[in-house]
């Protein structure tokens, strides 16, 4: 996943697509702390998919003989710059976010983990509140470093030298795809996105993500995905229906 | 570096986080010697022999220091590095690629990670970087430094002439040291009141460390002094003279240290320059604001000559003054201090003197800020 980010241009061609039919199972009431301040005094759900167009890159073999404990973790080699999709050409690690929502704290945010497993990143993209606890773990019994070069917020680099080991940290400012990276395995690429409201999500395995209940009205929704870029699109989110948002992607 | 300031361990609890929310120590983490920790934690990227890994094995190009190379690794004191180890290179201005350990190995466990670092330089004859102590304004030191710096000194009184000093020094081997000095200054000329630029009496000098322990270096020392002076604008004194003398550094309990330097100056004309001897100490100590801040070493300097052959004159001065180091590295300082006639007042003024001092091995001077 590293490097290209941004020469790729996304293609954008998906619309907001409003199906009433199944409406009656989607509509969900407002949530206080979630509101715009826009007086429908209900929420819809907004969710949908985000997919991958042409053929995914497969990526190169990584060669992990530098470090024996990494190469042992796996049977067959990983590759490096692939971009893996789901059934239907679901693209994840995407994060999907509303671009202009009021920031909003909540105290209540259980820790979001950020693990080094088989010398990779898992998940390779992390989304978390400002202020939301981020637990770095190393899960591996080799040494990693875990350098995070933030633009906004306050950058760092950790040794972590045994298994199990954990820090925590917070971050202060919100801030879209911040690297983070292993100074010794060099394929190690995650990255960290932090957001001062809820309205996002990072799509799984088949594409698909889910954005907590909107109020009725205009949204400016992105699509950031780490090597292929980033794609906006205006959603119109209306009352008593919900809205299924498509982003598709160009692979390179 | 002229930094010994480590402050135990308990400072580093409350400040460790590096301000961040949440300190989280994996005190699990295992009571191994040294050198398991340090192939544990460091052999990545420093190499299990210390010379550093081979780019092959690594992802990043920043130059690694080696270790082994007694010349590079006997003049940083512990303090600094473990700074290092524990908070990351920035804390000392150095690559971010540096990882901060503080979160995976407790300041014992750094210790003993220190100590193994230290068996890879294998001669004992370099004297330990602890030992290089805060520089004073007027006294030399022991330790043998590869160092330039450059006083000011401002008389209070009239007629204001304002007296500089360039010292170039360059260690050479575990123990020597050369140096040389350049006087110079703005001051009227006796003979017709002009202002004017004026070279004072060059002095070119050599410093061996004869002895040396963990808290303590002494020095043989030789100082030519040629007679380059513009006399007529009252710099240099018409004579060659040879200076020898003995400089003691002691490290004291709580972060003090002593300076000592005794000698005597033989002049080629005693008519005209007398011979003297002189005397002079310092005593100071280091305190950190902080954990990684800037060391601060206030000190009290003494200066004491004599006029050895007519014994006339005896010259007693107090030196008070404050070092502090400017940037992040530490290796650029500044010192401000003010000298006191406290003996013959009548025919010697106050003066206002200042250095800024450039550890230059230890990087550029626009390094590490
Ligand atoms: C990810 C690689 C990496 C790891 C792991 C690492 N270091 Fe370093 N270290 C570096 C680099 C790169 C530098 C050079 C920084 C510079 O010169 O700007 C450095 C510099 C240092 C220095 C400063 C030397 C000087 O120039 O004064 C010390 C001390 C040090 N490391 C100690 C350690 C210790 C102790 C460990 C293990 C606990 C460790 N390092 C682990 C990469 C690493």
């Amino acid at each position: 996943m590293v490097g290209s980010r941004g020469a790729a241009i996304p293609v954008v061609l998906v619309m907001a697509v409003l199906s009433s039919a199944v409406s009656l199972r989607l509509s969900v009431p407002e949530s206080g702390a979630a509101d715009f301040g826009m007086v429908s005094g209900r929420a819809f759900l907004a969710e949908g998919t985000v997919r991958l167009l042409g053929t995914a890159p497969a990526g190169e073999p990584i060669d992990m003989s530098a470090d024996p404990f990494c190469r042992e973790q796996h049977d067959s080699p990983v590759m490096r710059g692939a971009v893996e999709v789901g059934p239907g050409g679901g693209l994840s690690q995407v994060l999907v976010r509303v671009r202009t929502a009021p920031a909003t704290a909540d105290p209540n945010l259980s820790d979001v983990l950020l693990d080094q497993q088989g010398c990779l990143y898992s998940p390779g993209v992390v989304a978390v509140r400002v202020g939301q606890t981020l637990v770095i773990r190393n899960s591996d019994a080799t040494l990693h470093n875990v350098r995070v070069e933030p633009k906004e917020n306050r950058g760092f680099n950790l040794g972590q030298p045994l298994a199990g080991i954990e820090s925590k940290r917070q971050l202060d400012r919100p801030e879209i795809g911040i690297p983070v990276r292993c100074d010794i395995h060099g394929w190690m690429n995650a990255t960290i996105h932090v957001l001062d409201h809820p309205y996002f999500d990072v799509t799984r395995e088949d594409g698909a993500f889910t954005l907590p209940a909107l109020p009725a009205g205009e949204y400016e929704i992105e699509a950031w995905h780490h090597t292929l870029g980033v794609s906006t699109q205006v959603v119109t989110v209306a009352d008593g229906s919900s809205t299924d948002i498509i982003f598709e992607f160009a692979a390179p | 570096m002229a930094v010994f300031s480590w402050v135990g361990s308990r400072r580093l609890l409350s400040v460790g986080a590096l301000s961040l929310p949440l300190w989280f120590g994996v005190s699990e983490a295992r009571a191994q010697d040294g050198q398991s920790l340090y192939d544990i934690g460091c052999a990545s990227c420093h190499g299990a022999d210390g010379r550093g890994a081979s780019p092959d094995r690594i992802a990043f190009d920043d130059p690694l220091p080696d270790f082994t190379e007694c010349s590079f690794a006997s003049r940083e004191p512990d303090a600094d590095w473990i700074i290092v180890a524990k908070a990351g290179g920035p804390v000392r201005g150095f690559s971010e690629t540096m990882p901060a350990f503080g979160e995976a190995f407790d300041d014992a466990q750094l210790q003993s990670v220190m100590d193994h670092i230290r068996t890879f330089c294998q001669e004992s004859a370099w004297p330990r970087g602890e030992l290089n102590l805060p520089r004073p304004l007027v006294s030399e030191k022991a330790y043998p430094e590869d160092e330039a710096v450059w006083t000011t000194g401002v008389n209070a009184e009239s007629p204001g002439a304002v007296v500089n000093q360039f010292v170039y020094e360059k260690r050479f081997g575990p123990r020597s040291q050369i140096e040389i000095k350049v006087p110079f200054g703005f001051a009227p000329a006796a003979s017709d009141s002009e202002w004017g630029a004026a070279l004072g009496d060059v002095g070119v000098g050599f410093k061996h460390a004869v002895a040396h322990n963990d808290r303590s270096i002494l020095s043989l020392a030789t100082e030519v002094k040629l007679p380059t002076g513009d006399v007529d604008r009252g710099f240099g004194a018409d004579a060659v003279r040879i200076e020898p003398f003995v400089a003691l550094g002691q490290i004291l309990p709580n972060d003090s240290f002593l300076h000592f330097q005794g000698g005597v100056e033989f002049s080629t004309e005693p008519d005209v320059v007398e011979h003297e001897a002189f005397l002079r100490t310092a005593i100071g100590r280091t305190f950190t604001s902080g954990e990684f801040g800037r060391a601060w070493s206030p000190m009290l300097e003494v200066l004491g000559s004599v006029d050895l052959e007519s014994g006339s004159r005896v010259n007693w001065d107090l030196v008070p003054q404050m070092q502090v180091t400017l940037n992040t590295r530490q290796h650029v300082m500044l010192n401000l201090g003010v000298r006191f006639p406290v003996t013959n007042t009548d025919q010697r003024g106050t003066q206002f003197l200042a250095y800024i001092l450039w550890d230059w091995f230890d990087g550029g001077f626009l390094d590490g800020w």
